[in-house]
C-alpha cells in the first residue's frame, strides 16, 4: 500500500483541524492564560507582576473565608437540590395526565425560569422588604400583629429566603425535564404492575425510576452545577451578607477579582473551583451511571 | 415652582454677575475653556459619570450646553458608584483609552494616582489660567480633595457632607416639649452630642409614636452606615490606626461603644430600619414619619419640595414637611464629607486638552453655580460663592439656613478615610456593620475587623501605607480637634 492509495487518511484531520484549533483557542487559551496569571503577583492596584510561585495556591489553604464560601455553597446545594427534585417530580406527576387547561398551567409554571436571576433576586428583595414588601404584610394578617421580619438581615432568615427564591425559580426546570421523562415511560408496564398489586412506591422504584433515571440524573447534574455557580439571586438579596454569612464561592471569587482587584489570587481560586468541579462531576457521572 | 429653564436663567444671571465683578480685561475660567475648546469642534469627549440622577447633569444640562458653546460632543458613560473604580482601573490597565474625563471619589485618588490612571493637572491649570478660580473652592474641599503628594489630580466638584435634618415644627411645639419634659425630665433641644441624641430620639419616639412618628431614623445599609461610623467614631475621639505601628485601632473602647450605641438606637427607630437605604430613609422623613435624620444635602432640598415636580424626580415622595425642616450639624459637630466627587482627566485619554477644558468649564465658578442649583443632579455647593448666591438663597424660604448649615458643615467636616486600597478597608467595615445588624457581639466584630485591617496593611506594606496614612492624618479634616 502507498500513501497515494489512501488520499483521505490525513485529509479528514485537515478538515477538522480549523474547528479544533478554534475550540482550543477559545476554550483552552483563556484557561492556560489564567493558569499563568495564578502563578504571578498581578493585582489591579500594584505595578509588581513578578512570578510568585505557589504563593497564591498556598494562600488558598489559609483562607478561611474561601472555605466558608465553599461551605455556604454546599449548604445551599444540599437543601435546594433535593427540594427542587422532589417538588419538580411531584409537579410532573400532577401534570402527567391530561386535564383541562394543562398547557396553560405548564406555561405559567415555567415562567420563573425565563426571568433573569438578578431580576428575580431584586424582585424578591422587594417582596421581602419590611417596609414595602407584601410578604411581611401577609404574615402580619395571619399573626394578627405586624411582623417586622428582616429577611435579608436576620441570620435565621437569610438562608430560608435565599433557598426559597432559588426553589421558586428553578423547580419548574426540574418539573419540565421530569415531565418529559415521565411522559416517555411505558404506561403498560406500570399498569401491569398495578394489576399485579404493586403499590405506587414499588411501581415507581422498580419501573418508573429506572426508566427516567438517565434524564433525571442529567437534570440533577445540570442543577447541581448551576447551584454551585449561584450568584445573582444572592447578590441581589444579601450581597453575601450579613457579614459573609451567605457568601458563595462565585460571590467570593467576584469580590476578590472585581472588588479587591486580586487578579492572580482570583485565578488561583478559579483553578481550585475547576479542580473541585472536575472531581465532583467525574465522581457524580460514574456514581449516577451516566458514563455507561 | 422653579423649573430647569428658570435655573438656567438664574445661573446665567449669576454668571454675568460673577463676570461683572472682574476687571474688564480678565476672562473667566469658563470663557477661557470655551474659547480654547473651540479648536476641537466636531470631536467627542467621553466622561465617566455616576449612573442615575447625577448623570442628568451632563446629559441634560452641561453636555448640550458645551456642545452649543464649542461644537464638541460629550459622551456620558454611566457607571454605578460601586463599579466606577473598577471600570476606571480596567480601562487604564488595558490601555484602551476609552475615557477622557472622569468623576472620581476623592478617597480613591491616592490609589488611582499611584497606579498612574490620572493625569497630573498642574500644567493644564497653569496653561489655561485656572489657578485663581481654584482658590475660591471651599477650603475643606480644595485643601483635602484635590492633590496627592502635592500634585493636582482632580477638581473637587461636589460638596457632599452629612447634615442633620429635623422637624422644626415638632421641636418648637409646646405640647411636644411638655410631653418630652414629662417623659425625660429634660428640655427638648436639637442634640449636639450622641448622648443627647439618644435621649432626644428615644424620648420623641415615646411621645410621638402614637401619631406614627419616630424620634429618628437613619439609612442603615452598610455602605451608608460605614460613613456614619467613620464620622461618629472620630467625633467620639477614635483613631483608625496607631500612628506609630499602623495597627488598626477601630476595636478600641470607643469603637465598641459606638457600635453598641448604634445598634441600641435602632430600638427607638422604625422597625426594620436595619434594611433602610437612601430612599427608604428619605421617604420616611418626607412623609413626616421621623423627627430627625442625617443624610446628604439633597434631603434638605427635596424636603422643601425644591424641583420635585420635575420628571426626573417623580420617584421622590411628595414632601409633607415643606417649611417645617430645620438644619443642624450632626451630633459631635464634625460631619462626614461622605464620598463626594472630583473631576479628573484619564491618563490614557487621547484628547487630554479637550477633556481638561471640559472639566475646567464644568468646575468653573460660573458653570458650577448653575450645576449645584440643578435640583435633580445631586451636586452640592462646594464653592464659597455657592453658599451666598442670592439666587440659591431665594430658592425656598429657609434656604438661607440650609446654605449656612452646609457652609458650616464644610468647614468642620471630616474626610473619608483615604489610604492605598481604601476599598479593602471599607469592605471590612461594611461587613462588620452587616454583622452588627445581624446581632453579633460588637467587640468580637471589631476585633475581627481590626485583624483584617492589619492583614491588609501587612500585605500592602506597613511603611508604604504608614506614609499615606500619615499624609492623610495630617490634613485638616482627617480628625477633629476635640
Amino acid at each position: 500500500m502507498t500513501a497515494t492509495a489512501h488520499p483521505d487518511r490525513n485529509f479528514k484531520y485537515w478538515l477538522v483541524s480549523p474547528a479544533i484549533f478554534l475550540l482550543l483557542l477559545i476554550g483552552l487559551f483563556p484557561l492556560a492564560f489564567s493558569l499563568v496569571v495564578s502563578f504571578m503577583r498581578i493585582t489591579m492596584l500594584e505595578t509588581d507582576t513578578s512570578f510568585a510561585g505557589l504563593v497564591n495556591f498556598t494562600q488558598l489553604f489559609k483562607d478561611s473565608r474561601l472555605w466558608g464560601s465553599l461551605f455556604h455553597t454546599a449548604l445551599i446545594i444540599a437543601i435546594a437540590l433535593p427540594v427542587e427534585l422532589v417538588l419538580g417530580l411531584a409537579m410532573a406527576y400532577l401534570f402527567l395526565d391530561k386535564m383541562p387547561g394543562r398547557q396553560l398551567f405548564v406555561s405559567l409554571l415555567v415562567l420563573p425560569t425565563i426571568i433573569s436571576p438578578i431580576v428575580a433576586g431584586a424582585t424578591w428583595r422587594l417582596l421581602f422588604d419590611n417596609r414595602y414588601g407584601p410578604i411581611n404584610q401577609i404574615l402580619g394578617w395571619f399573626a394578627g400583629h405586624p411582623v417586622p421580619a428582616l429577611w435579608t438581615v436576620n441570620p435565621n432568615l437569610v438562608y430560608p429566603a435565599i433557598v426559597f427564591c432559588e426553589i421558586w425559580q428553578w423547580t419548574p426546570f426540574m418539573f419540565l425535564i421530569l415531565l418529559a421523562a415521565l411522559s416517555n415511560v411505558d404506561r403498560s408496564l406500570t399498569e401491569a404492575a398495578e394489576i399485579d398489586g404493586a403499590r405506587f412506591w414499588r411501581s415507581f422504584r422498580f419501573i418508573v425510576l429506572p426508566a427516567i433515571w438517565p434524564v433525571m440524573a442529567i437534570a440533577i447534574l445540570i442543577r447541581g452545577l448551576d447551584l454551585f455557580r449561584i450568584f445573582d439571586i444572592i447578590w441581589a438579596l444579601t450581597e453575601g451578607g450579613p457579614g459573609t454569612m451567605t457568601e458563595t464561592i462565585s460571590i467570593y471569587t467576584f469580590v476578590q477579582g472585581f472588588r479587591q482587584f486580586e487578579t492572580s489570587y482570583t485565578a488561583a481560586i478559579a483553578f481550585l473551583v475547576i479542580v473541585l468541579l472536575t472531581v465532583i462531576v467525574t465522581w457524580a457521572i460514574r456514581r449516577m451511571g451516566l458514563a455507561k | 415652582m422653579v423649573n430647569r429653564r428658570d435655573i438656567g436663567k438664574i445661573g446665567l444671571a449669576a454668571g454675568f454677575a460673577a463676570t461683572a465683578t472682574r476687571p474688564a480685561w480678565a476672562e473667566s475660567a469658563a470663557d477661557v475653556a470655551v474659547k480654547a475648546a473651540q479648536q476641537y469642534k466636531g470631536q467627542t469627549i467621553t466622561i465617566v459619570w455616576e449612573a442615575g440622577l447625577q448623570s442628568l447633569d451632563p446629559t441634560h444640562f452641561s453636555g448640550p450646553k458645551w456642545k452649543e458653546l464649542t461644537g464638541m460632543d460629550v459622551k456620558v458613560i454611566e457607571v454605578a458608584t460601586a463599579d466606577m473604580f473598577t471600570k476606571i482601573m480596567q480601562d487604564y490597565k488595558s490601555g484602551a483609552g476609552a475615557y477622557d474625563a472622569l468623576n472620581v471619589i476623592p478617597a480613591w485618588m491616592p490609589d488611582l494616582a499611584q497606579a498612574g490612571a490620572l493625569e497630573v493637572l498642574d500644567p493644564y491649570v497653569e496653561k489655561y489660567g485656572y489657578a485663581a478660580e481654584l482658590q475660591t473652592i471651599a477650603p475643606t474641599y480644595r485643601d483635602n480633595q484635590m492633590k496627592v503628594d502635592g500634585k493636582i489630580y482632580g477638581f473637587p466638584d461636589d460638596g457632599d457632607v452629612f447634615l442633620m435634618y429635623y422637624r422644626r415644627d415638632l421641636f418648637e411645639d409646646a405640647a411636644v416639649q411638655k410631653a418630652f419634659k414629662d417623659k425625660t425630665g429634660k428640655d427638648l433641644a436639637v442634640p449636639k452630642t450622641w448622648a443627647e441624641f439618644d435621649v432626644v430620639g428615644a424620648g420623641l419616639t415615646d411621645v410621638l409614636k402614637d401619631k406614627g412618628i419616630y424620634g429618628a431614623a437613619f439609612f442603615r445599609q452598610p455602605p451608608y452606615t460605614m460613613f456614619m461610623f467613620e464620622e461618629r467614631f472620630r467625633n467620639e475621639g477614635g483613631k483608625f490606626f496607631d500612628a506609630a505601628s499602623m495597627k488598626a485601632t477601630i476595636n478600641s473602647d470607643i469603637g465598641v461603644r459606638v457600635f453598641t450605641d448604634m445598634r441600641n438606637e435602632n430600638k427607638f427607630m422604625p422597625p426594620g430600619v436595619e434594611q433602610w437605604g437612601f430612599v427608604e430613609n428619605l421617604a420616611a422623613f418626607l412623609q413626616g414619619q421621623t423627627a430627625m435624620t442625617i443624610s446628604w444635602p439633597p434631603y434638605g432640598r427635596w424636603a422643601e419640595g425644591y424641583g420635585t415636580d420635575q420628571e426626573a424626580l417623580n420617584w421622590v415622595p411628595k414632601t409633607t414637611i415643606a417649611g417645617k425642616v430645620g438644619y443642624a450639624l450632626p451630633p459631635g459637630g464634625h460631619p462626614e464629607l461622605a464620598a463626594g466627587f472630583a473631576l479628573s482627566v484619564a491618563s490614557t485619554s487621547k484628547n487630554k486638552d479637550a477633556a481638561y477644558l471640559f472639566i475646567q468649564w464644568l468646575n468653573s465658578e460660573a458653570i458650577s453655580l448653575e450645576r449645584v442649583k440643578l435640583p435633580f443632579t445631586l451636586r452640592d455647593p462646594f464653592r464659597a460663592a455657592h453658599y451666598t448666591d442670592p439666587g440659591y438663597l431665594a430658592l425656598w424660604p429657609n434656604a438661607k439656613n440650609y446654605l449656612a448649615a452646609l457652609k458650616l458643615a464644610s468647614e468642620t467636616g471630616l474626610l473619608d478615610l483615604s489610604l492605598l486600597q481604601t476599598d479593602k478597608y471599607e469592605e471590612v467595615l461594611r461587613q462588620a456593620i452587616s454583622k452588627l445588624w445581624a446581632g453579633d457581639d460588637p467587640k468580637a466584630i471589631l476585633d475581627t475587623a481590626a485583624g483584617e485591617w492589619d492583614a491588609i496593611t501587612q500585605k500592602i506594606g506597613v511603611d508604604k501605607q504608614k506614609a499615606v496614612y500619615t499624609s492623610w492624618a495630617s490634613k485638616s479634616g482627617a480628625y477633629p480637634k476635640l
